[in-house]
């Protein structure tokens, strides 16, 4: 009987508990251990930040499902990692401690064989100051909570806008190296179909600010992609789509200071600028959890599993750009010093950024931090959980299930605005995420026939689509497994 | 600034074209997302 002890339950997470509970049989426990009460489809808290889609469309309590299926579920957060036991407990353990209920406060010793850590990011609003959600006119879109008051927060502007009072609209990235700017670029292209639905676009100033050094970069250093019959950079094709709809941009910026309305950035010529704005959105920087971890003898032993986040099977020695190769992405998200620990999704410590660094003449790094959210979470929790399946299986370890995302291709269904018939999408594909310039050398190291780019109303109706097939799989529903990550 | 046309425009946000599209894109999306994945460091 193996023990199997799940951090986290969002998509990485509860894509490991579903595959690991439907594969394993009962006598195998498989235990979730999560603060958040309910699973959310973060995709499309876009939507909800613009009153089109009411968070509980998106979301569902986690206890009852994980019940019905065999799933322990404890709400609790880690705390610490305890890989090697300690002097009363023989097994490797977790300490976690409960946040609700009437063992809130308490703390446990969840031991286990083997320990996925799909903790995921922590909301890093503190390293920018003033950046609170809800605080100062800025607001976030990174839960569904964040999202509900961003809604509030724009619709107070846009009534303030329909009595006549003009507004700047400031959305993009809150720090010099946030990540998750494909969230950002929805929900800026959302903003703006929503002020011409409530015919107040020409009240309104909107600008994008982003830590990019061009459009479309989107921390995966921009990519080359086939366009209809022609092959068109990012760059010039989120460019097309801001003229478009006269939506001015701010590159190379990192926010570091919010005051009541005025964001404080640097960029890379080295000035120090301000923008006022009526309302913000923008994403904050993500960090690890911050965990500590001790051996059998409670030394510190921190820097065998953290680098930030978890270290894994990446190649973590410090190189020039030039020299980054894709063989330096991890490719079964296994601790090199536990074996039986994993960290797929947002928790593993990418071994590099994936846009090229760029510093001004302060020495401020101003650049994109690697995304790696949705599909790829998905994808790596479900090879970790397929590996760990066969190691139990089979009576010994078993990591032939590999998934570099070097190797993988990553789908962005892109919201551009809402509506069944007037809504838009912008779908983007690109094979692989990170770039093998070697192996596609002559197109910005990406397949084109795989990487391609289209905008329009079938965009939506397929991120619709999906929003409904994923929710119906995360609930686990008849033949769930069928839909791929 | 228009930058995308009328024409283009039109084909963009066409129902009944859109709806061969999502078909379309729906299956080439499939196509790159579950067309697999794996390791890099023995393919090169």
């Amino acid at each position: 009987m193996s023990k199997i002890v799940v951090l986290g339950a969002g998509i990485s997470g509860h894509v490991a508990a579903s595959h690991l509970r439907r594969k394993l049989s009962k006598e195998h426990e498989v235990i979730v251990v999560s603060p958040n009460s309910n699973y959310q489809w973060i995709p499309s808290n876009i939507w909800v930040g613009i009153g089109r889609m009411p968070s509980k469309k998106i979301l569902f309590p986690l206890a009852p499902l994980y019940k019905k299926k065999g799933i322990d579920f404890k709400q609790a957060k880690a705390i610490s990692f305890h890989p090697e036991g300690d002097e009363k407990e023989s097994k490797p353990y977790v300490v976690a401690e409960y946040v609700t209920g009437d063992k809130q406060g308490t703390q446990e010793k969840v031991t286990y064989d083997y320990l996925i850590n799909a903790t995921g990011p922590k909301l890093n609003f503190e390293a920018t100051n003033g950046l609170i959600p809800g605080k100062n006119k800025t607001y976030s879109v990174c839960t569904y909570t964040h999202a509900e008051h961003a809604w509030n927060g724009l619709n107070k502007v846009i009534q303030e806008m329909k009595q006549g009072k003009k507004a700047k609209i400031l959305i993009g990235t809150g720090h010099a190296k946030a990540t998750c700017q494909g969230a950002a670029f929805e929900y800026i292209l959302n903003v703006e179909q929503e002020l011409r639905r409530h015919k107040v676009r020409d009240m309104a100033e909107v600008t994008w600010i982003s830590n990019e050094y061009k459009l479309g970069d989107f921390g995966m250093d921009g990519m080359l992609m086939s366009y209809g019959s022609i092959t068109m950079k990012s760059s010039e094709m989120v460019e097309m789509i801001f003229e478009d709809r006269d939506i001015k941009w701010i590159l190379g910026a990192g926010v570091n200071k919010i005051e009541d309305g005025i964001a404080h950035y640097e960029n890379l010529e080295g000035e120090t600028k301000t923008i006022l704005y009526d309302f913000a959105m923008l994403i904050p920087s993500f960090s690890g959890h911050g965990f500590k971890a001790f051996d059998k003898n409670n030394q510190d032993i921190t820097d065998r599993l953290f680098k930030g986040f978890m270290i894994v099977d990446a190649d973590y020695t410090p190189r020039p750009y030039e020299e980054w190769t894709v063989q330096d992405w991890p490719e079964t998200y296994q601790n090199p010093s536990y074996k039986n620990i994993f960290a797929p999704g947002i928790a593993f410590a990418p071994p590099h950024t994936i846009s090229k660094p760029r510093k001004n003449k302060n020495g401020t790094e101003i650049f994109p931090s690697p995304p790696r959210t949705g599909m790829p979470s998905g994808i790596t929790a479900k090879l970790v959980a397929d590996n760990i399946i066969d190691s139990i299986k089979s009576g010994k370890e078993s990591l032939k299930h590999k998934g570099s995302m070097g190797n993988m291709g990553a789908a962005c269904i892109a919201s551009a605005g809402y509506g069944l018939l007037d809504g838009s999408g912008i779908s983007i594909t690109t094979f692989p995420i990170i770039p093998d310039y070697k192996k596609y050398s002559d197109t910005q190291g990406r397949h084109l026939g795989k990487t391609f780019g289209s905008i329009g109303l079938a965009g939506h109706w397929l991120k619709l689509a999906l929003h409904y097939a994923f929710i119906y799989k995360a609930k686990m529903k008849p033949f769930w497994w069928l839909i791929p990550e | 600034m228009r930058r995308i046309s009328p024409i283009q425009r039109f084909k963009m946000m066409n129902p009944i074209i859109q709806l061969f599209k999502f078909f379309i894109l729906s299956i080439k999306v499939m196509v790159i997302v579950a067309g697999g994945h794996g390791g890099t460091r023995k393919a090169n």
